[in-house]
């Protein structure tokens, strides 16, 4: 037995998209045995590298191709409309083209719906019932749907949507955890299930105060406020750079001591509820204190303050990140562009396995490995 | 019907704030028994952090303390007591999980670290999941959601790009990202210990969490070296696509165009048919012209209507739903996405539901978030055995209280 906490557990990913792409890559680097079946959807060649790795990968032109698979995996991951008839098939991108992966969902669904011991798990835009739930979208479509975009930017402009894919990532990992959750239940009670992930809701739950707070006190929606909710709250530009403070009550006497300026010390800006009537003036200060410190300064300030600092850090800056590098982060997958680096493991503790070029496999090994496999 | 999958599960909580709570209420979701850990003297702030003047018992009363800590239980204990720290090993010796957002070093200044921990219990799990790790040079910084955000590495990824400057999330995105992974952590963890019969260590740090949310970023930047680009709301591959006024104060319209069948649809609707030829690369060079001929059909129009003719029409687009409209949507309120659960200082409202949606077990929402030490008598009695004198000296020494010392403002 391997120190892997999903050595022999069987994914199958159908025709993936990111969504469940990143959902089986997890599974994949936790030792979960990730088939991908049929052509990835919508995937550019940076997210194929992502997302694919640690996985095999078989030819799938029909459900008769993976119908073994789907009678062997533990888990199935989806990221398309599950037909349930009479409901009407998943709709192609392509309109007016024969859509191979949407014979091998409806029949896919069939064969499952037998079973009791899988989780099958889909992960769409607006999730598998409602008027919506034939809507096409995108990424930004279904952030924009699930309120966080209405949130973000600032509020002189138009909303803005988070950088990279947010949506498709938040479905993943929702979909990655439940999964976890769900495989767990089947182990302990005996039965799977199906799992719904819609990425509306995946954004709508997590509206901080604003979703909560405009339902409980109807006063109507929250603005953008850009980067700044409130002075001690926001984004600065600094001598290199980008930094930023999110201060609590209790850390903002230590962020004032750093500020060093005794007009700090009048009621107007010790009271909180006066602070923000002052905020305007007490902005001024903290733009011209970040103004005179580098990212470095801000980093080595905030833990010998306990004051909430950081800084605007890119991918690059991540790579070269020393804690991370410490920390052993980050995997390296061989592409044919050279060594790829990617997100490692998103927690220590449990087993996890470095990453590996996807393998194309034949299917009918599989077929055989997955049947002679004691569950 | 069929059980829940955290049927079973017991799960002391020390988390605080947002991320951490996000996490134990899909454990709790789940079916695990979560028992909330507050000190008198150490609540969790998120009680407190909105003023509410005037109102008794304020504590009890935040829609925001509500939304994260559903379906939990309240024990009152104060752990810098070592009569505290006593009864806790106790729960420990009884439950499944700990887990804990502090700051790295927090746990074990409380002598309550793994192998404290392990003592009491064997095969207990811990999840830590302080920001930056509990190795590693950067271990000793102190964040929040939106700082995450910003050593993670997706506030670099956000911008307008015609102003320079990173954007965060209109939310602590951190938090929540963290959060659910952190109770895929909890799942992993118990079917390893399922498997092996042992307990785990978790070491979650919520920037790395952060950090695989963009994935294809650190290829392009280990590969080619590429840096962040801010497009806006625009895409490197598909074109047009972006966020369009509407008619009304602050009513927007998202719209994504991925194929020339989709372009042709969009430019019949908005009246730009002669435009309708172009292809993607064209599209792209001309995206500020078509830009401008969407918005003029755009801010006509309702965001509602102008979302349902382009679906009608097989485009891409959705509404700006924000913090209000979003509680309106037909098609959640048709999912039952939002619940009105009944509380004993609050009236009802409408609160998100159970995003994990095991169609069989069928997960459901079914209490408010606890009262703060409401649950502190029922545990120690029935857990541990105490009996009322041994309640009423815990309560008198101040280990114990049925209300915060000195609420102020979080």
């Amino acid at each position: 037995m391997t120190d892997l906490p999903l050595d022999g557990v069987r994914v199958l990913e159908i025709a993936p998209g990111y969504s469940a792409g990143f959902a089986g890559r997890l599974l994949a680097g936790f030792g979960a045995d990730v088939v991908v079946a049929g052509e990835p959807r919508d995937l550019t060649d940076d997210e194929q590298v992502w997302l694919l790795a640690g996985k095999r990968r078989v030819a799938a032109a029909s459900f008769a191709d993976i119908r073994p698979l789907a009678l062997a995996a533990d888990i199935v991951l989806v990221d398309w409309r599950l037909p349930s008839p009479p409901a009407p098939l998943p709709t192609s991108r392509e309109r007016g083209v024969s859509d191979p992966a949407s014979d091998v969902l409806v029949n896919a669904a069939e064969v499952l719906r037998e079973r009791r011991d899988v989780i099958v798990v889909s992960i769409t835009p607006f999730g598998q019932s409602g008027p919506h739930a034939d809507y096409e979208a995108t990424n930004l479509i279904a952030f924009a749907m699930g309120g966080i975009v209405s949130l973000t930017g600032h509020e002189s402009r138009e909303p803005l949507v988070t950088g990279g894919n947010q949506a498709y990532a938040l479905g993943g990992l929702n979909a990655f955890s439940a999964t976890l959750a769900a495989y767990y239940g089947m182990l302990v009670h005996g039965e799977g299930d199906w799992i719904d992930i819609s990425l509306q809701e995946c954004s709508a739950a997590m509206l901080e105060l604003y979703g909560p707070g405009s339902a409980f006190t109807g006063m109507g929606a929250s603005p953008r406020r850009g980067n700044h909710l409130r002075a001690v709250w926001g984004i600065y530009p600094c001598a290199d750079g980008w930094a930023g403070v999110c201060c609590l009550e209790r850390q903002v006497p230590a962020f004032f001591r750093l500020l060093d300026d005794p007009v700090l010390a009048e009621e107007r800006f010790a009271d909180p509820t006066l602070r923000a009537e002052n905020d305007d003036e007490l902005s001024a200060m903290v733009y011209a204190w970040f103004a005179g410190k580098t990212k470095a300064d801000i980093l080595q300030l905030g833990p010998e303050h306990r004051v909430p600092f950081g800084v605007v850090m890119t991918p690059g800056d991540l790579l070269a990140n020393d804690s991370l590098a410490e920390r052993g982060f980050f995997d390296t997958v061989q592409t044919r562009d050279g060594a790829a680096r990617i997100p490692g493991r998103p927690f220590e503790g449990l087993g996890w396995r470095g990453a590996r070029p996807p393998q194309r496999v034949d299917v009918a090994g599989v077929a055989r490995e997955w049947s002679e496999a004691t569950p | 019907m069929k059980k829940l999958p955290f049927e079973g599960v017991r799960v002391l909580d020390l988390t605080m704030m947002w991320a951490g709570p996000f996490a134990t209420k899909l454990l709790a979701e789940m079916g695990a028994e979560v028992i909330k850990v507050e000190s008198p003297q150490a609540w969790d702030n998120i009680r407190t952090l909105i003023p509410q003047p005037g109102v008794e018992a304020s504590w009890d009363a935040s829609f925001y303390f509500n939304d994260y800590n559903r379906d939990k239980k309240s024990l009152v204990l104060d752990l810098a007591q070592e009569r505290g720290r006593e009864v806790f090993l106790q729960l420990v010796a009884k439950t499944d999980v700990v887990i804990e957002n502090y700051r790295a070093d927090v746990l074990d200044n409380l002598k309550l670290g793994y192998e404290a921990l392990r003592a009491a219990r064997e095969d207990i799990i811990l999840v830590s999941m302080a920001g930056f790790g509990k190795t590693g040079a950067e271990r000793h910084h102190v964040g929040f959601g939106p700082i995450i955000e910003q050593m993670g590495g997706v506030a670099s990824l956000t911008g307008y790009g015609d102003d320079g400057e990173p954007y965060k999330t209109g939310i602590s995105y951190g938090d929540p990202v963290g959060g659910i992974a952190a109770a895929g952590a909890v799942a992993l963890a118990l079917i390893n210990r399922k498997r092996t019969g042992k307990g785990s260590f978790v070491d979650l740090a919520q920037r790395e969490t952060m950090a695989t949310m963009i994935g294809e970023a650190f290829v392009a930047s280990s590969l080619r070296g590429e840096d962040p680009v801010h497009r806006g709301n625009r895409s490197a591959r598909w074109a047009p696509q972006g966020i369009y006024r509407c008619a009304g104060e602050e009513q927007w319209l998202a719209i994504s165009v991925r194929d020339d069948t989709e372009w042709a649809a969009l430019a019949e609707v908005v009246g730009a048919a002669e435009l309708a030829g172009l292809a993607v690369d064209e599209r792209r060079a001309r995206h500020d012209e078509i830009d401008t001929r969407i918005s003029e059909w755009s801010r006509e129009q309702d965001p509602q209507a102008a979302m349902e003719r382009l679906q009608a029409a097989g485009v891409p687009a959705g509404r700006v739903l924000d913090s209000d409209t979003i509680h309106g949507d037909p098609h959640l309120l048709e999912r039952g996405f939002w619940v009105e659960l009944p509380h004993p200082r609050m009236a009802p409202w409408k609160q998100p539901g159970v995003v994990w949606r095991l169609a069989e077990a069928n997960p459901h929402l079914r209490r408010h978030a606890p009262l703060f030490g409401e649950h502190t008598a029922e545990l120690l009695r029935d857990l541990l055995g105490m009996g009322a004198q041994e309640l009423a000296a815990l309560e008198a020494a101040g280990v114990t209280s049925n209300a915060p010392v000195n609420p102020g403002i979080g």
